[in-house]
């Protein structure tokens, strides 16, 4: 069996963003990288079905150079290899272009599954992982909370809202996107670590792949206005609690 | 008279004593011999560690240790008693030795006779008395085993054969002696220099003299039986002490204090790292094991033991023998137990006092190596989350890495780069950065040198953690990681002198580092020392307003590092009288985020850091003065969970330091 | 401009989420048609336009393969410039299959229109981007609470059938319940919630505490429940409950995305953070700059002696 999971490179939310000099994306220096949270999740549970079944599990990522670190860890986890497509701009590119370009490179390898986060915690557009799968005609699931494999058949639990979960079962090959919560992302091992950096790392260029038109475009990025009237209130904690207690009387039906 | 006595009277000359008494020793040496041979397999099981370099040292210090009772001697109590049982029986061993060089050499072979005159009466009296003393010590460390009963301490077999066997070795010799004196020395002025066997010669009054020749004869012998056996069971119970507790001090740690074993990462011939098993751990770890005695020593001043943890370090090196003697390929993590082996807090409380050197903290170092780096396990995932934070953004907060600097906005402190003509690198560490009320330590250390006319240079963004909460966690992968950074980024500014006001980096920085590449002459010092310096220089004034207050000694100044008194130097000089805490400066009680724990939730037993602060209320007074980031935030959390932020306020040393700053007019 | 909504249909009930598909179109100025999968002798959205029905009980509720083939034929007829979804469990499920299939530009999670631009939030909500399609047809998914109605839905649709022969591969077993507490946010009217600058599960009391003394319930943000220091059922937020109460009260919550777009409906929100860039900010009338672990306490205190 085949497996095909596809990670993303985002920064650490707790970092302070800029806006870069283009005005179109987020400035990229003076921030930590790590992998997106939601492929975390895709790793482990492709790692934890190619432990339970000996599947080949490759890694797909891309970006600049700087993501084959990120690469690493995934490696670490588990994968047997890696591959990378370099692109210096794909933060540029919308879900469609990426999509593109990961089914163009899955599209021949005749992958019997395909793990990917739900959305990405930067752009959090959520696209890439069904575009992927309506590229390639393979059915796809989101937002996976739950994971068995059987018989070429996965089970499937989707999160809904209201805490609701949705039962789901569909044949191989199929695509899955991962919701926070699936498992438990394992902690690299030592050994792993040191077996990753001798694992296969193979490199592409973008534009060695179909390159798909863009079909939107960023006009700009800002940060978002604080709300109008937003009353801030600082100072010692007695005069802060004194003063919200007047404003819940004065401004809600709350302390009659 | 001649001062003297036959040796050998009524028991034989010649063939007929000296065959059989040669030959039960003999018996005896070998059982001795044999014994520890098995024993010695159980050590061999264990990897190689180099423990006997420089031997001399080793040598007069295992002297020292054995003959002075130095560590034994560290507490008074029952230290003085075994103390005194030990001096005693060792003379009386010193003394058998010098019949048996004379009856069995010197005399036989060269007619050389020298227990005799004034030194024979010296011999005599010296030799009565260490007998008493012996006696009685003994007597009254039975008595605290069996009717004071101190708590935790274990009484097995070994201990009643230890007390009987020795206690009527001991009193069948001075029956032996009266029973002699009855018959050769009553009257004579030889007599009053063995005063015990007088008395007991005294005793004997009325007995018959045949009756007194067999009594000798008969216990005599039964003496040198039950000599024999003692011998012969050294190596089986816990009599073994005798020789592996001395020879722990020759294979001792020798330093520097704390030292872990650095890890060769890049091997690619290991095919495992930490221990899982016994025979994972070094040989000396197994010896170790037979040194220990059940003193219970380290037990009583374990902070994890005395807030209910699983964890008692003296059942673990118990635990590690147990496993080494009868099934070395068992699961050691499985037996001791992951609670217990994350339990502990490193602050070397029970290394610091174990009279027989054995070292404890590395064992459960190397257990939690294993379970991180072999099975990427952590006590919580609150402790994973901590370690990829400190791999994506160099600091366990999860702080973006950006903002490391950001405490410093205003105070106008260049990094190296910018100003070469620093003094000093001010290693900030991440708590002082990232962490609210430790920012406020940072910016008086740099009030401090400001007033003292000291150019601070800083890392800013540049800086990562020092490693050491990952490295005491066990992994030793990402600590190198750290450390290599920090190290490279260090030598590239070359500024050769580094002060820090945390002491775990102090720690790591100055000793682990030296092992990654940072030589010796980049110094390192804690601020305590670097700010009494400046005082005693004069280029630090501080004004003495009088207060009172209590000390807290950090475990890695404390115990790690021997700085007890420059802490207490600045505060003198601030007018600050210090009520001590019963338990300070090497007996102080850790405050729980030693051992990577600042990382991780307590949730076993009580909290270690109430108890802290309970024993900060216990003097009395209104303040708990340390000089650790790590001890601060504890406490600041264990005065809120007594219940008494209003009557005891958490300081750090530097802080009112720069609250008494006098400016010089 | 002519708007195709994608209205949605779960556990047996048309939901409510389909007004604010009617406000973003409104918003727009847009005309607007609805495609729907429910029981087709159910309750249908209030509206008045064309509204193409599948029917739930022959196509299921969730098939994806089958709802966009469905869509599609739609699509086809109406000939709409935009198609909308909720960027729901279904809505984020469904687009992408139909950017594909009709190659169009999707924009997600669209929180405001500008200009006739859209704008959606980036970096946990740190940024916000303003984006437009360069094609013909464009897909937006519209946040939840995002856009909302001013006067309540009215109007009777008119029903066009949809009723293409189609399968699919993935099969839907059933619905599982979230585990019953007994409490029921949605319907509290004074909420405290607890975020992750609670810092310990032991601190959730002190929030609690404050929830009694005003008389509401406690609630909590996705990471404090994912850490198992609150039940699921008191999780606010688009994987948890969206709530409406008279005040919300949220202590260490930074303001993530998903959590705002569960609470952004409070008539009135306080947020107590020591960060004052937080996000929470975007929604609060009243931002406390301080610790919450000093100010509950006293602020339960002083409310109790009133």
């Amino acid at each position: 069996m085949k497996l095909l999971v596809c990670i993303k490179q985002v920064p650490d939310m707790e970092s302070k963003f800029r806006i870069d000099a283009d005005g179109l994306w987020y400035e990229r220096s003076d921030l930590a990288w790590r992998m997106n949270e939601y492929d975390e999740y895709g790793v482990e549970q492709a790692v934890q079905l190619k432990e339970q079944t000996g599947a080949d599990l490759t890694v797909l990522c891309i970006g600049p150079d700087q993501v084959k670190e990120t690469m690493k860890k995934a490696l670490a986890m588990g994968c047997d290899r890696g591959v990378h497509i370099v692109d210096n701009s794909s933060q540029l590119k919308d879900p469609f272009e990426i999509a593109s370009m990961i089914a163009e490179f899955a599209g021949d390898k005749g992958f019997d599954l395909i793990f990917t986060g739900m959305q990405s915690q930067d752009r959090g557009s959520a696209q890439v992982g069904v575009m992927v799968a309506e590229l390639l005609s393979l059915p796809a699931v989101t937002t996976i909370v739950d994971f068995a494999f059987s018989a070429g058949k996965i089970t499937i639990k989707r999160e809904l809202e209201g805490g609701v979960k949705a039962r789901v079962v569909t044949t191989l090959p199929a695509l899955v996107t991962c919701q926070l919560g699936l498992n438990t992302p394992r902690y690299p091992t030592l050994p792993n670590i040191m077996k990753a950096k001798k694992k296969e790392l193979l490199t592409i260029a973008a534009g060695d792949l179909r390159q798909a038109d863009a079909l939107q475009e960023t006009i700009k990025i800002e940060f978002p206005l604080k709300k109008i009237g937003g009353l801030f209130l600082e100072g010692e904690i007695a005069d802060i609690a004194d003063r919200l207690i007047r404003i819940l009387k004065e401004k809600t039906a709350v302390l009659a | 008279m001649e001062f003297t006595r036959q040796i050998y009277w009524n028991i034989g000359y010649g063939p007929v004593t000296l065959v059989p008494m040669y030959l039960f020793a003999g018996l005896a040496i070998t059982v001795l011999v044999f014994g520890f041979l098995k024993r010695m397999k159980m050590y061999r099981l264990g990897k190689p560690v180099v423990r006997t370099d420089q031997p001399l040292e080793r040598f007069t210090d295992m002297m020292r240790t054995m003959l002075l009772q130095t560590r034994v001697l560290r507490v008074t109590g029952p230290g003085l008693t075994h103390a005194l049982f030990f001096w005693g029986f060792f003379l009386l061993f010193i003394g058998t030795g010098l019949i048996v060089i004379q009856a069995d050499f010197t005399d036989l072979f060269f007619d050389y006779v020298f227990l005799k005159g004034t030194f024979y009466k010296i011999f005599s009296i010296t030799l009565d008395l260490a007998g008493l003393v012996a006696i009685f010590m003994l007597l009254g460390l039975l008595v605290r085993r069996w009717f004071v009963r101190p708590n935790g301490l274990e009484t097995k077999l070994d201990d009643f054969i230890m007390h009987g066997l020795l206690l009527t070795i001991l009193l069948t010799g001075f029956i032996i002696e009266g029973a002699r004196m009855a018959v050769t020395e009553l009257g004579t002025p030889l007599a009053p220099w063995s005063p015990v066997g007088l008395a007991i010669a005294h005793g004997f009054s009325g007995t018959s003299h045949e009756l007194l020749l067999a009594l000798h004869r008969g216990l005599w012998w039964f003496h040198l039986a039950l000599a024999m056996l003692f011998i012969g069971l050294i190596p089986f119970t816990k009599f073994r002490h005798i020789l592996t507790t001395g020879a722990n001090s020759f294979f001792a740690d020798r330093g520097p204090v704390g030292k872990l074993i650095t890890l060769d990462l890049e091997n690619e011939e290991a095919e495992s790292f930490g221990a899982a098993k016994v025979t994972d751990l070094t040989w000396k770890d197994l010896f170790d094991t037979d040194a220990c005695t059940l003193c219970k020593r380290c037990q009583d001043r374990c902070p994890a033991y005395a807030t209910d943890k699983p964890l008692s370090p003296m059942q673990v090196v118990k635990r590690i023998g147990e496993l080494a003697a009868k099934n070395h390929e068992a699961d050691m993590i499985e037996a001791i137990g992951r609670d217990t082996i994350w339990s502990c807090t490193t602050c070397r409380a029970c290394q610091d006092i174990c009279p027989a050197s054995v070292e404890h903290v590395g064992k459960i170092i190397e257990m939690r190596r294993n379970l991180v780096l072999m099975e990427g396990e952590f006590p919580g995932t609150e402790v994973m989350t901590a370690m990829e934070q400190l791999e994506v953004n160099g600091n366990p907060l999860g702080m973006g890495y950006a903002s490391r600097s950001d405490w410093a906005k205003g105070l106008e402190i260049a990094g190296p780069a910018e100003d070469p003509k620093i003094d000093i690198l001010y290693f900030v560490g991440c708590y002082a950065s990232f962490d609210k009320r430790n920012m406020a330590i940072a910016r008086s250390f740099i009030t401090l040198c400001k007033a003292a006319g000291i150019r601070v240079g800083i890392l800013g963004k540049d800086e990562k953690c020092c490693g050491e909460p990952a490295r005491k966690m066990g992994n030793e992968y990402l600590y190198q990681t750290l450390a290599a950074e920090n190290i490279a980024v260090l030598k590239g500014y070359g500024i050769k002198k580094i002060v820090t006001t945390c002491p775990h980096c102090f720690n790591t920085l100055n000793k682990d580092y030296r092992d990654l590449g940072l030589s010796p002459d980049y110094q390192v010092q804690s601020h305590p020392d670097f700010l009494a310096e400046l005082i005693a220089h004069g280029r630090l004034k501080v004004a003495g307003e009088p207060f009172t207050c209590t000390y807290h000694d950090s475990c890695y100044l404390g115990r790690h590092n021997g700085i007890y008194d420059s802490p207490r130097e600045l505060i003198s000089a601030a007018g600050g009288n210090i009520v001590e805490m019963e338990r300070n400066r090497d007996q102080a009680f850790c405050c729980s985020a030693g051992g990577g724990r600042i990382l991780a939730e307590e949730k076993l037993g009580t909290r270690i850091n109430i108890k802290r602060v309970e024993m900060a209320a216990a003097t009395g007074t209104d303040q708990l003065l340390s000089n650790c980031p790590f001890c601060l935030t504890m406490f600041e959390d264990g005065v809120k969970g007594a219940n008494i932020e209003e009557s005891m306020r958490p300081r750090d040393i530097a802080e009112l330091l720069a609250e008494r700053l006098q400016t010089t007019t | 401009m002519k708007m195709l909504l994608v209205a949605e249909y779960r556990q047996g009930q048309l939901l409510e989420s389909y007004t604010e598909l009617l406000a973003f179109a409104a918003s727009m100025g847009a005309e607007c048609a609805m495609f729907l999968a429910a029981d087709t002798s159910g309750d249908l959205p209030k509206f008045s336009g064309r509204l193409y029905l599948a029917d739930v009980a022959r196509y299921g509720e969730y098939n994806p393969e089958v709802h966009k083939l469905l869509l599609l034929e739609a699509v086809a007829k109406e000939q709409p410039e935009t198609i909308v979804f909720c960027h729901s469990s279904y809505g984020w499920d469904l687009a992408p299959r139909l950017a594909v299939g009709l190659e169009a530009a999707q924009i997600s999670e669209v929180v405001a229109v500008q200009d006739g631009a859209l704008l959606s939030p980036i970096c946990n909500g740190k940024l916000r981007r303003t984006l437009k399609s360069k094609g013909q047809l464009t897909i937006v998914t519209i946040q939840a609470g995002a856009f909302c109605l001013s006067e309540p839905a009215d109007g009777v649709p008119t029903v066009v059938p949809v009723t293409g022969e189609y399968q699919g591969k993935t099969h839907f077993l059933g619905y599982e319940k979230a585990e019953h507490g007994g409490v029921d946010l949605s319907k509290a009217e004074i909420i405290v919630s607890a975020g992750r600058g609670v810092g310990k599960p032991e601190n959730i009391a002190m929030v609690a505490d404050l929830a009694k003394v005003l008389g509401g319930e406690y609630g909590a943000s996705r990471p404090v429940v994912d850490s198992l220091w609150v039940e699921h059922n008191r999780q606010v937020g688009t994987t948890g409950l969206t709530v409406s109460p008279k005040l919300y009260i949220a202590c260490g919550i930074s303001g993530a995305v998903q959590h705002l777009a569960g609470m952004k409906k409070s008539e009135f929100v306080v947020a107590i953070n020591t960060d004052k860039d937080a996000p929470i900010g975007d929604v609060a009338d009243v931002f406390a700059v301080a610790d919450l672990k000093q100010l509950l306490p006293v602020l339960t205190e002083k409310l109790q002696a009133l």
